[in-house]
């Protein structure tokens, strides 16, 4: 899952796809990369200067109809927590809401339901819609993930959403410090038990860079630790901003695992 | 009577396992352990912890801070929900070399002043035929800058140097004062805790010393001693807030 933010102040690489046509070169990359899925996200996660619904709607619908034309069955998610923006995009040719800020909008679910497209149920410790985590503690982080994240995914199914089209996602740095982050990479496996599909967000993440002292240029290596464990333990989506590199560490993992044959060996058989 | 006050932020951070390789914030740290110090130094009869938490109650004594519940890989151990600001002066304490009889008590973070001076008052006069000190956990603003828990709000700044200065100044009359919704919406957190001190101290005018000022992470930490009144024992129940 690519990441391609439509916003002028993301944490990563701010503004870079804040341009249409640089946004659009952008996903003409990752798909030759291998991205199987783009995510679209019109608001930055970390506080700031508030973004309406309708400048949400302006900066991801347009070009989520963009995406649709040059690549007709590329898997397309939008990144948004408000209804409003789910059902625009929706309209406009994606197939996944990824709710990020784990069902702060109920009626995002509804969205789903209606028009048939997948959801991701998520986990914030409560946090709302772009806040930090302050001092938040845990009795246990991943019995708190999976209550809500199932919880939420149950909600999704009753109000009518397709249940093979639903993930979840522990969220990562979301309501978390660095420890709960590292602790749910340990313990993924709880998640992907319950056998609904699990997408994991690591991607130059604040607990990638405060467990390696590592600045935001610097934290690819430790994204590519925390992908491969988190693939190892079955997770099945993985969320990122450098597609080509993922891809190799995702495929090795699976060559690894048997599920890949390499692609081309020759060592010691000549 | 109340003979010394010590105030001290709460982050968890002051646990130093919780920071990693890099012990962050030394000076803060020191801060903490010099003030705590001069409390134990005191030789007091009890040391009473006051401390914000989601609501006002009294804590079992034994109860410490559950580190645990900040980062699972340092476990395990105890789960016993002792709120953080009065796990951290239970920590701060121990390292102190306390080992005295201890009050651990926890005021609503929503607690409004009428509640904090009666529990100031409680605390005070429970304390009226002992040499008590107490250790009162707070914070100031966690809206201090961009990257802030809280991000940036201007008000923050303005409302903190407030209280640096009503502390510096023994001024326990500004610290009741203090606007509690004002505090809330800076993410203020050590608002009622000292309004619980501004009321136990209760007359004159403590003698203050601020060991620490400063906001690293966007979050206002200070530290520092209150020492009661030269002409007598601290008396409970007069602190009120200012006219102003």
């Amino acid at each position: 899952m690519a990441i391609v933010n439509r916003t002028p102040d993301s944490f990563y690489r701010p503004g870079i796809t804040w341009d249409e046509a640089a946004a659009l070169e952008r996903v003409h990359t990752m798909v030759a990369e291998g991205a199987d899925i783009v995510d679209i996200g019109g608001v930055p996660a970390k506080p700031g200067a508030e973004v309406t619904v309708e400048q949400e709607i302006g900066r991801t619908v347009p070009f989520i109809e963009a995406v649709r034309d040059a690549y007709p069955d590329l898997v397309i998610s939008v990144d948004t927590w408000r209804n409003e923006v789910g059902r625009a995009a929706c309209a406009a040719g994606a197939d996944l809401l990824n709710d990020t800020w784990s069902g702060w909008d109920p009626k995002l679910a509804e969205v789903a339901a209606e028009f048939g497209v997948g959801l991701v149920c998520s986990h914030t410790g409560g946090l709302q819609p772009r806040t930090r985590v302050f001092r938040k503690a845990y009795a246990d982080v991943m019995a708190d993930v999976l209550d809500r994240t199932l919880n939420l995914a149950q909600r999704a199914v009753q109000a009518g959403v397709d249940p093979s089209r639903i993930l979840i996602d522990p969220a990562h740095d979301f309501g978390k410090n660095t420890w709960h982050s590292l602790d749910i990479s340990r313990r993924l496996a709880d998640m992907t038990a319950t056998g609904w599909p699990v997408l994991v967000s690591v991607s130059n993440k604040d607990f990638v860079g405060e467990t390696l002292g590592a600045d935001l240029e610097g934290r690819l290596a430790g994204t590519l630790a925390v992908t491969s464990v988190a693939a190892w333990l079955g997770a099945r989506v993985f969320r990122a901003h450098h597609v080509a590199e993922t891809r190799q560490a995702l495929d090795m993992v699976a060559a690894i695992k048997g599920d890949l044959r390499p692609a081309r060996v020759l060592r010691g058989l000549v | 009577m109340i003979i010394r006050a010590a105030l001290c932020p709460c982050p968890p951070l002051l646990a130093r396992e919780l920071t990693g390789h890099d012990p962050l914030v030394a000076g803060l740290r020191e801060a903490c352990a010099a003030a705590t110090a001069r409390l134990v130094d005191t030789d007091p009869d009890v040391v009473i912890v006051v401390g914000p938490a989601p609501e006002t109650a009294a804590w079992d004594p034994a109860s410490r801070l559950d580190i645990v519940a900040f980062a699972p890989a340092l476990g395990p151990n105890g789960k016993s929900g002792l709120p953080l600001s009065l796990g951290l002066g239970a920590l701060l304490l121990d390292q102190a070399g306390y080992c005295g009889p201890l009050v651990l008590q926890a005021v609503g973070e929503n607690e409004p002043w009428a509640g904090c001076a009666e529990l100031g008052n409680r605390l005070a006069a429970s304390a009226s035929a002992a040499r008590a000190a107490l250790l009162v956990m707070g914070d100031g603003s966690a809206r201090r800058s961009l990257t802030a828990p809280g991000h940036l709000d201007e008000r923050a700044a303005p409302f903190d140097a407030r209280v640096e200065r009503a502390v510096r100044d023994g001024d326990l009359a500004a610290l009741a004062g203090l606007d509690a919704g004002l505090a809330s919406e800076l993410m203020a957190t050590g608002r009622p805790a000292w309004q619980v001190l501004a009321a136990a101290m209760g007359t004159g005018q403590p003698v203050a010393d601020v060991l620490y000022a400063g906001a690293p992470f966007g979050v206002a930490y200070l530290v520092a001693q209150f020492d009661a009144a030269p002409n007598g024992a601290a008396q409970p129940g007069t602190a009120h807030p200012g006219a102003s």
